[in-house]
């Protein structure tokens, strides 16, 4: 599904990603970990196509496509979702309004009609129940105020009404405390079948106790310089990120 | 003859005492044309609408010094902070005192602006930096400027740090009549040096003097400048304050204007940020009653790319006393990612005074944080209500919140001993006795 | 791959305003000019009495002194008073008692404005005048309403059929020599809107107006003015359109309203006058005066959003007379290209207890300049006064201007007064979380924009709320950049 080859990736001038290869195929969990610093979040905001970003060497093939072809929304519509570590807040306009707005969207690129109300309506009901999410906290405005948690489970429900087939979780679990977290994981889970891949970047290995990945990389200095599978995380959790280097 | 021509009328009276080849004069004499084709502003002027100089124009004042009048150290040796060290550059009926004053010229230039002006070694500095910054289109800095001959001069090298604060004095004995003072403050500091400044209007008697005065400031690159206005005058003063401050490259100037004296105060305090990473601070506290009237008129003038700016003025206002506030934040094209705030907070404790605020923002670029606030309203009765609850009797509650109100505009007041100082006049002026832990 | 954002704004720019066109109707238009004999001659084409036309003449005299303004935040060409018609009405005209009677081109005008007199009829249940260059020219719902003994009618009709009602109250809250505009308008206003509820009638439907300048070379001058008698509750919609030219053309109207002990005024607008092309050509210079005064426990609420004009100069304004009276002004003003609004209301506290409430959103794009200007006074005699104001920009583009004057004026020591501003821009954060979602750029800016404008869209009635969202979207169409 997604393949990433010998990627190379600046901002202002100064290379952050030197030579990032990873391949994710449907039905697999991956877990990339590693210290602050070494280009776990730009590798994340590369896929996604943020335009701040320079790709100097390199590809990023999603279903055998190259998508340096294509903007940020285009990547969107293809099924790529990522779950921002800062979500952005957009005053007045509400939670509602905002995944409506973005379905629609989505539908619309993919040659698809508008979501009837009440089938949204309905969707939006069921995704919420499972992430216990209150009604009430549909109505406010997209992430103006909320704590920490909220923002992070409002991410999780927007990628279940999205039902991406990447989902790229950036630093998830980071700020949440443990119920906040299983209702995360749960949301993951939930997306988990063979169709979907799912990426977690992540500095602990604690949310790796609620979603077992199939494979666990570690990041430093803008290359993966382990692999392994979930042992990995639990290693390097003993050892601490010096012991890769 | 009205005020106005008597001034215009003096001024040949004034050229006979100066010397007429001194490039200054052509200038002094192209801004006393402009006067005279201004005027005195009127409230028909937008800048004036809310204060009135009809009031200080009726009377008649003394323009030219007539006899030289001496005064004891004892006897004004209060309104100096006298318990430390300072440079003090001290005026009696505009006339310099060298017996009051602690001038210097060793290391940095703590003088006379009268002798730079005159002095040859000057003259660069003079030619580059005088008359430069000051509105050329406003009537009174005009004014000034065509009779401008007195005042302070301050000059900082590079990396000097001024190791004790600089108070600039300026007396009014009453022993002349009403008398018009026209104080003109040349300051420059240079690139990364240091100064702290004071200054001060005092008059000594029951009089009216009127005090034109005009202050321009040069904050050259990653300059650091704290400049306290203390504002304290009998209740008979008119005071006109002009400050123009230019600031270059990361540079950080810190204006603090307390009124709490005076009959008409009207402070102009202009920034003009001309280099990057600039901070400005105008900190203001007004604290009046009876008729007094002070109005704040501030610009700040983003001109340059990732500068900040921080206005915080407050106000208690009683008995007829009326408050203005003008501030206008103005941000170019170019100064993106400014930050500019601005905050006017007002307590009226009698019905009969009056608040007229016009916070302005005047923005032309699109990546900018810019806000404005400001308030008029009473002390918090629920806090008020919770004091008394706690035995304290409603007069003191009220002091204390009010004092309370007051009291943070003081944090940033970097001499301790002005910070008492100040804290002084402020109980007495709520009539609230605070212990002082400074 | 997607087009680019220089193909998008290409593409944008060459997007028309949609009420561009204009109606071939035969029309009756005055010679160019202004004098006393134009004054007289549209007294007596609308055989008005005489106290009307001798008011009109006082106030034309007064105007006469007068000088245009000059202190607001704008730039324009003056306009002449003399090239200019005072009056243009379309032709064949007798009073239409049904609309099978008016003029097709006509109606075809108004369902190209996409107000279909018929379906308005039928289904949303709002009452609708209708305003052409000078003269109105339909009025629906006027049989039902007249039931409620509610008149909503045009003012021409009005001061001949209610002279009671016209003469106590036509004036009295923007007197004749108000200002420059005022005074013009007094002399030369041809027609516009009437409203009475009478006391404890709660209006069934919205009533509203729908204004169109329609020929060339010619001002519209329109006066509304709405009483609302004790108790009584009335709903009132503006809407504004005219076509695309390149010269400028003046509006000029006035607006009273005057709510009686416990009446409730609400007064909405939506103003889609022509902007001018994007080189800043052509446009409507929009010069409004528009004044109510609360009496006892009585409210005034105006909501505008303002989206067209070249020259926007209005501050739609309460006179909070009576005690516990309260005043409201919700405004949107969005400017694109060489737009220039200066726009704010003034809240004057006269009586105890009074209220008001001010919420301004300025939006500018492309090489526009938006000002918000407002004065709230407290009088010595209006104890515990509150106002509460919030005026925040959002600037699109740097090339744009949004500039803040709130003047605030309090004489008495219960004043609560509290008075925000912020500017800011959108976030390219914002906008890359949203791309992420699937949302383009465009989209986006929409999203945002009608998020920041959302506390002034909510107070709009169902049916303009959606028509002025729309409008947001088309008016900052090609910004993006």
């Amino acid at each position: 599904m997604l393949e990433i080859n010998n990627l190379h990736a600046s901002v202002d001038g100064k290379q952050i990603l030197k030579g990032i290869d990873l391949k994710v195929s449907s039905g697999e969990v991956h877990a990339i970990m590693g210290p602050n610093g070494s280009g776990k979040s730009t590798l994340s905001t590369v896929i996604a196509g943020h335009e701040d970003f320079e790709i100097d060497k390199g590809e990023i093939l999603f279903e055998d496509e190259d998508l340096i072809d294509f903007n940020t929304e285009e990547r969107a519509h293809k099924g790529i979702f990522l779950s921002f570590q800062y979500p952005v807040e957009i005053p007045g306009v509400t939670v509602t309004n905002f995944i409506k707005t973005s379905i629609n969207q989505m539908r619309k690129a993919n040659g698809l009609d508008e979501m009837p109300a009440n089938v949204m309506l309905k969707k939006i009901r069921e995704k919420s129940d499972l992430l216990k999410i209150d009604s009430k906290f549909l109505s406010r405005s997209l992430n103006e105020g909320f704590s920490g948690g909220e923002k992070k489970r409002n991410e999780i429900f927007q990628m279940a009404m999205l039902e991406p087939k990447l989902a790229i979780l950036d630093e998830t679990d980071s700020g949440l405390d443990i119920d906040a977290l299983k209702i995360v994981a749960n949301g993951v889970n939930m997306l988990r079948n063979d169709d979907t891949a799912v990426v977690l970047i992540t500095h602990y290995q604690r949310l790796l106790d609620y979603i077992v990945p199939d494979f666990v990389h570690v990041l430093s200095d803008g290359k993966i310089v382990k692999s392994g599978n979930k042992n990995l995380a639990i290693e390097l959790e003993a050892k601490g990120y010096d012991w890769v280097k | 003859m009205d005020f106005k021509e008597k001034l215009i009328s003096s001024f040949m009276v004034f050229e006979q005492d100066i010397d007429l080849s001194n490039p200054v004069h052509e200038i002094r004499s192209r801004s006393l044309k402009k006067f005279e084709e201004k005027g005195f502003p009127n409230k028909k002027q937008e800048a004036w609408k809310y204060t009135s100089l009809a009031k200080i124009l009726k009377s008649d004042y003394g323009i030219f010094q007539k006899k030289e009048v001496t005064i004891e150290l004892k006897d004004v040796q209060k309104y100096f902070l006298y318990e430390i060290d300072t440079y003090k550059i001290v005026f009696i009926d505009g006339i310099y005192s060298p017996f009051l004053s602690d001038t210097t010229h060793d290391g940095l230039d703590v003088c006379l602006l009268s002798a730079a002006l005159t002095n040859p070694k000057y003259k660069s500095l003079i030619n580059k930096y005088f008359n430069k910054i000051s509105d050329k289109t406003d009537s009174l800095t005009l004014l000034n400027t065509s009779f401008s001959m007195e005042g302070a001069y301050i000059y900082l090298p590079k990396s000097v740090t001024a190791e004790k604060p600089i108070e600039i004095m300026h007396f009014s004995t009453g022993k002349q009549g009403d008398f018009f003072l026209q104080p003109r403050n040349l300051i420059i500091v240079e690139e990364n040096a240091e100064v702290q400044i004071l200054e001060r209007h005092q008059s000594l008697s029951n009089h009216r003097p009127f005090t034109n005065s005009v202050t321009e400031i040069y904050a050259k690159d990653s300059s650091r400048i704290d400049y306290y206005k203390i504002q304290n005058d009998r209740e008979e003063a008119y005071l006109i304050d002009n400050t123009y401050i230019s600031q270059n490259t990361k540079s950080n100037v810190h204006v603090h204007t307390f009124s709490f004296g005076g009959e008409i105060t009207r402070n102009n305090l202009n920034f003009y940020q001309n280099g990057e990473n600039c901070n400005s601070t105008l900190n203001g506290l007004t604290i009046i009653n009876a008729t007094q009237h002070v109005d704040h008129y501030t610009l700040v003038s983003h001109a340059q790319p990732n500068c900040e700016s921080h206005q915080e003025y407050k106000g208690i206002f009683s008995g007829k006393s009326v408050g203005v506030f003008n501030g206008k934040i103005l941000v170019d094209k170019i100064a993106q990612k400014t930050n500019a705030f601005q905050q006017n907070n007002n307590i009226v404790i009698d019905d009969r005074a009056t608040i007229n605020t016009k916070p302005q923002l005047e923005i032309f670029a699109d990546d900018v944080k810019c806000s404005h606030g400001c308030t008029i309203g009473q002390l918090d009765e629920e806090a008020l209500f919770y004091l008394r609850t706690r035995g304290i009797p409603i007069n003191e509650a009220r002091g204390l919140l009010t004092y309370a109100f007051a009291n943070n505009v003081l944090d940033s007041v970097k001499i301790p001993k002005l910070k008492s100082r100040i804290n002084q006049i402020i109980s007495s002026k709520l009539e609230i006795k605070i212990r002082h832990e400074l | 791959m997607a087009y680019t954002e220089e193909e998008l704004k290409k593409e944008l720019e060459t997007k028309e305003y949609e009420y561009g066109f204009y109606t071939d109707i035969e029309s009756e238009t005055f010679p160019k000019g202004l004098n006393e004999e134009t004054v007289i001659a549209i007294s007596k084409r609308k055989n008005e009495p005489d106290w009307m036309l001798e008011w009109r003449i006082n106030a034309f005299n007064a105007w006469k002194k007068m000088e245009e303004p000059d202190w607001a935040n704008i730039n324009y060409k003056r306009p002449d008073y003399q090239d200019i018609s005072y009056y243009s009405a379309p032709k064949k005209k007798e009073k239409y008692k049904s609309l099978d009677e008016v003029d097709p081109e006509l109606i075809e005008t108004f369902n190209k404005l996409g107000i279909s007199i018929d379906e308005q009829k039928k289904l949303s249940g709002v009452a609708v005048d209708i305003v052409m260059d000078s003269v109105s020219v339909a009025t629906t719902f006027r049989d039902t309403l007249e039931k409620k003994g509610i008149i909503f009618c045009s003012i021409s009709d009005a001061i001949k059929e209610h002279p009671e009602l016209v003469k106590k109250y036509l004036g009295t809250v923007i007197p004749p020599k108000d200002n420059f505009f005022a005074a013009l308008n007094s002399a030369v206003f041809s027609d516009g809107s009437f409203c009475y509820i009478p006391k404890g009638v709660k209006c069934p439907m919205e009533l509203s107006t729908y204004f169109r300048i329609n020929q060339a070379g010619t001002g519209q001058f329109e006066r509304t003015l709405v009483i609302a008698d004790k108790g009584s509750y009335v709903s009132y919609l503006e809407g504004c359109t005219a076509p695309s030219r390149d010269e400028n053309q003046l509006h000029a109207a006035c607006v009273e309203l005057i709510a009686l002990d416990d009446a409730e005024i609400k007064y909405s607008t939506v103003q889609n006058w022509y902007p001018g092309d994007k080189h800043g050509n052509g446009g409507v210079f929009n010069f409004v005066t528009k004044r109510g005064i609360c009496h006892k426990n009585s409210k005034i609420s105006w909501t505008q959003v303002e989206t067209g004009s070249a020259i926007t100069w209005k501050y739609p304004s309460c006179i909070l007379k009576g005690n516990n009276s309260i005043g409201e002004f919700y405004s949107i003003a969005v400017t694109n290209n060489f737009q220039q609004a200066d726009t704010g209301t003034k809240m004057i506290h006269i009586g105890k207890n009074t209220k008001s409430t001010i919420i301004s959103k300025g939006i500018s794009a492309g090489k526009s300049q938006n000002s918000y200007r407002g004065l709230v006074r407290v009088n010595p005699g209006a104890k515990n006064a509150r106002n509460f104001s919030q005026c925040d920009s959002l600037l699109m583009g740097n090339s744009c201007g949004a500039h803040t004057f709130p003047y605030i004026e309090a004489k008495n020591n219960s004043a609560q007064i509290e008075h925000e501003a912020t500017t800011s821009k959108i976030g390219e954060d914002q906008i890359f979380y949203c791309n992420q979602r699937g949302i383009d750029t465009e989209k986006a800016i929409a999203l945002i924009v009608n998020g920041f404008s959302k506390e002034v869209l909510n107070k709009l009635p169902m049916e303009f709320a959606v028509e002025a969202q729309k409008l947001l979207e088309i008016s900052l169409e090609g910004s993006v950049g």
